[in-house]
């Protein structure tokens, strides 16, 4: 007994203690008991009904599947709907209450707050599988369903569930009002209802994952590749939800872009790589494509995001940049700080479109002859992303220094955006009375959707001309910046001074 | 063990926070924290307490540089915001232990350090409770607990007074005097002045980012030119005192109040007493001459314009 004691103690020990304090508020909660409680009525209740009211049970050898679909649904609505939408709410509200700042004067990191909260959340998750399992059971002792589909399945729900869990808890995150929050926490339901209407569709539909059973699948490369893929994807999207959302609590003086940037080129080189191998495996352009849209869009923002960071570094941060001048450059694209950030995000951009192009000219026989129409508006994506992002900058320096600060640097790239997108476009429509393509001509997403006109080239010319331009304009600030990033020699400490301040009536800083 | 803040100074945008401050608090000693509000008091206590960075200057717990290294300064400051713990699904008990977890403490050391804090702080009878369920005092005091988990040679409190009724604050005032006593070094801001002066060794007051004043209570209540303000009753001649005060050379200015007059006389207590000599000498019946003491509350209206 003394043995199981000290290992408890030891785990005990051991535990984060944001998913110790968790779990005792949402077991002393009445939220979670509720939704358990109406979760175990609900497969109850179906599953006496179905027993009751299907005669054929004796004789179909579909029963167990029918009923397994109705569970299945029920348990990963449950588990969907609920758990990351108590856990986001709760850190919502934290951060309203700022109780978050008195988690950051213990020696916790915020990375521990998030990963113990996520990992709390996904206990509950477990709570409520263990809670249907065996009604789950059950069905596979009614026929028509293999367990190897009935685990896969369930693993595919709770990837998508955990991946829920973390995108509610970076929407929880936000430094935003209630109102913003509650706008976009409507977004993420819409889009979890979305994912949850899909994978049932894919599930159960007569060609779906379990029409023909999973486990007969299981020794196809095909069958782990998609596995795999799925696999990577989620846990790609978890890792970077964490550490935006750790970013998002942390205090504004820490190195946040660091951690971020280096897992999102991490992401971006395995992505690529998986994107290849795809590519070759099914000898097609379409992975790559999806890749460098994906990379293109999220950068794209990136830059929105990278621009509103600050642009001069606090010593907590200044102490850690490497004296080498050979890492200097590498950290400074790394490194919390607006000028490093668009410079990180240009360079991903650029390499996510060069890649492309080199794949598409090292193996032409993959592509139909197009894909360069559809590479150009990612290129023209990206420039404009580049211009707008540097553009706001320069005007929030040069004429609105004193109203906005460099945090809404990315609401006047929002307007910017707004104004050459929507009211230049509407004027002409109104001017001449119809609908002309050139008009898009500033729109990133414009030549998306003329992607096989006259407009690309033009709208390519533009944005190019847009970038050098803006860019030339900005150089100062960025070498400013790349100026300033270097390690301090030596801490400046002020010997106290027999007058503090000459308006101050205070002779000299004395203990009191 | 001595906290130096050097040279503080926060902007906030084109807004300058704090400015260029600087004083030092030591172990065993109480300092008022002191300005009206908007002066900055929040600013310096959440830089302490590693909350906020410092735009330039730098606070020390004696060699430990919170700026450079603030998860050590950390463990060396209890911080009480001034915002309480609102949860209504944790108890008083599992609230202080996850932040006992949260400072590193394992096992049975965990278990007594918390049983110890709750009894220090009259939390034990109450450990079950739900935090929601709490006074305000009652939570002012979990705050309290929290803070002295790690047992922190500096305490940081944000208006700890704030909102408690009389009783909470004895509580709190006596429950201060301990730590001091134990030779932990508080820094403590409050809008409540009285009860400042009675539990401080010293004050700092200040003023749009600024230190007006800060030194014992003592130095900073002394006036520069010695005065005193004193309260007079006389059973009789009344008008004729007052008019009379009015006239003598050393009366900077009388004012008639209720059924009595407050007078402020320029000079030594010597001057005081040969004043209540002549006004007995004259005739008047005086039954009470009240010397009023000057405190931090008259110090604070004195050298604070109320500028926000």
């Amino acid at each position: 007994m003394k043995s199981i004691d000290n290992l408890l103690d030891r785990i005990d020990n051991r535990l984060n203690p944001i998913v110790v304090k968790e779990l005792r508020q949402a077991v002393q909660g009445k939220f979670l008991i509720v939704i358990l409680i109406c979760f175990l009525c609900l497969q109850l209740l179906i599953m006496g009904l179905f027993l009751i009211t299907d005669e054929s049970i004796s004789t179909s050898f579909n029963a167990g599947l029918n009923t397994f679909r109705v569970l299945q649904s029920i348990l990963f609505g449950t588990c969907l709907l609920f758990v990351p939408a108590y856990t986001g709410i709760r850190l919502a509200s934290e951060r309203a209450d700022a109780n978050v700042d008195l988690l950051f004067i213990t020696t916790l990191a915020p990375r521990s707050i998030i990963w113990g909260k996520f990992l709390a959340a996904l206990v509950i998750t477990v709570l409520l599988y263990s809670a249907g399992m065996p009604f789950m059971t059950f069905t596979y002792l009614l026929r028509g369903v293999d367990l190897p589909s009935v685990f896969i399945l369930l693993a595919l729900n709770f990837i998508v569930v955990a991946v829920s869990i973390q995108c509610a808890m970076f929407i929880g995150c936000i430094p935003a009002n209630r109102v913003f929050k509650v706008i976009l926490g409507v977004g993420w339901f819409v889009i979890i209802i979305v994912i949850f209407f899909t994978l049932i569709a894919i599930t159960f539909a007569p060609d779906g994952l379990l029409d023909a059973g999973m486990g007969s699948q299981l020794g196809s490369w095909k069958f782990w590749r998609n596995a795999l893929t799925v696999l990577v994807g989620g846990l790609s999207l978890i890792g970077i939800c964490a550490l935006l959302s750790a970013a998002l609590i942390s205090p504004v003086s820490t190195n946040r872009a660091l951690p971020v940037r280096i897992f999102i080129t991490a992401v971006w080189i395995l992505s690529g790589a998986s994107a290849a191998i795809w590519s070759i495996d099914v000898n097609d352009f379409n992975p790559i494509m999806v890749w460098a849209i994906v990379n293109t869009l999220l950068h794209s923002t990136g830059l929105f995001v990278a621009v509103s960071e600050r642009e001069r570094l606090g010593w907590r941060v200044r102490r850690t940049v490497p004296r080498r001048w050979v890492f200097r450059p590498l950290a400074f694209l790394f490194y919390s700080g607006a000028a490093g950030g668009v410079a990180w995000a240009s360079l991903i951009i650029t390499l996510t479109v060069l890649s492309a192009v080199t794949w598409l000219t090292v193996f032409p026989h993959m592509g139909t002859g197009d894909e360069m129409h559809r590479i150009a508006p990612l290129a023209i994506l990206g420039l404009y992303a580049f211009s707008y992002a540097l553009g706001a900058s320069l005007i929030r320096r040069n004429f609105l220094a004193d109203r906005v600060t460099g945090p809404h640097t990315w609401i006047i790239a929002l307007v910017l955006l707004g104004v050459t997108t929507t009211i230049i476009p509407l004027s002409l429509f109104f001017v001449h009375g119809k609908w002309e393509e050139n008009s898009l001509v500033m729109s990133p997403l414009g030549a998306f959707l003329f992607h096989e006109s006259a407009v690309v080239p033009f709208s390519l010319a533009v944005s190019i001309f847009c970038a050098v331009v803006i860019g030339a304009l900005n150089l100062p600030w960025f070498f400013r910046q790349f100026g300033n990033f270097r390690a301090p020699l030596k801490r400046k400490q002020k010997t106290v001074p027999k007058e503090t301040n000459p308006d101050s009536e205070t002779e000299s800083p004395k203990s009191p | 063990m001595q906290v130096n803040i050097l040279n503080l100074t926060k902007d906030f945008g084109a807004a300058r926070a704090v400015d260029d401050i600087s004083f030092s608090v030591s172990s065993g000693e109480i300092i008022g924290f002191v300005g009206p509000n908007g002066a900055g008091k929040t600013t310096t206590m959440r830089i302490l307490a590693t909350l906020d960075e410092p735009t330039s200057g730098d606070a020390k717990i004696d060699d430990l540089s919170i700026v450079e290294l603030p998860e050590k300064a950390r463990q060396l400051v209890g911080y009480v915001p001034d915002a309480l713990p609102m949860h209504r699904d944790i108890s008083v008990h599992e609230y202080l232990d996850f932040f006992a977890r949260a400072y590193g403490l394992v096992g049975p050391q965990r278990r007594q350090v918390v049983e110890d804090v709750e009894e220090f702080t009259n939390l034990t009878a109450m450990r079950e409770k739900t935090l929601y369920a709490l006074s305000k005092g009652m939570k002012q005091r979990v705050s309290l607990a929290r803070s002295l988990l790690h047992d922190p040679p500096v305490l940081v409190m944000d208006e700890p007074a704030a909102g408690l009724d009389p009783r909470a604050r004895v509580e709190l005032r006596e429950l201060l005097r301990i730590l001091s006593s134990q030779g932990k070094a508080i820094l403590i801001s409050s809008h409540i002045l009285t009860e400042l002066s009675e539990i401080c060794d010293g004050a700092v007051i200040i003023e749009q980012g600024r230190i007006i004043t800060l030194g014992t209570l003592q130095d900073i209540a002394k006036p520069e030119v010695e005065q005193h303000t004193v309260l007079i009753r006389a059973l009789n001649r009344q008008d004729d005192m007052y008019n009379s005060l009015l006239l003598h050379p050393n009366i900077a200015a009388a004012n008639r109040l209720v059924d009595q007059i407050e007078v402020k006389i320029n000079g030594s207590e010597e001057v005081c007493s040969d004043l209540l000599d002549n006004l007995v000498r004259d005739g008047y019946r005086i039954v009470e001459f009240k010397q009023q003491g000057s405190d931090l509350e008259t110090v604070f209206m004195n050298v604070t314009k109320g500028e926000e």
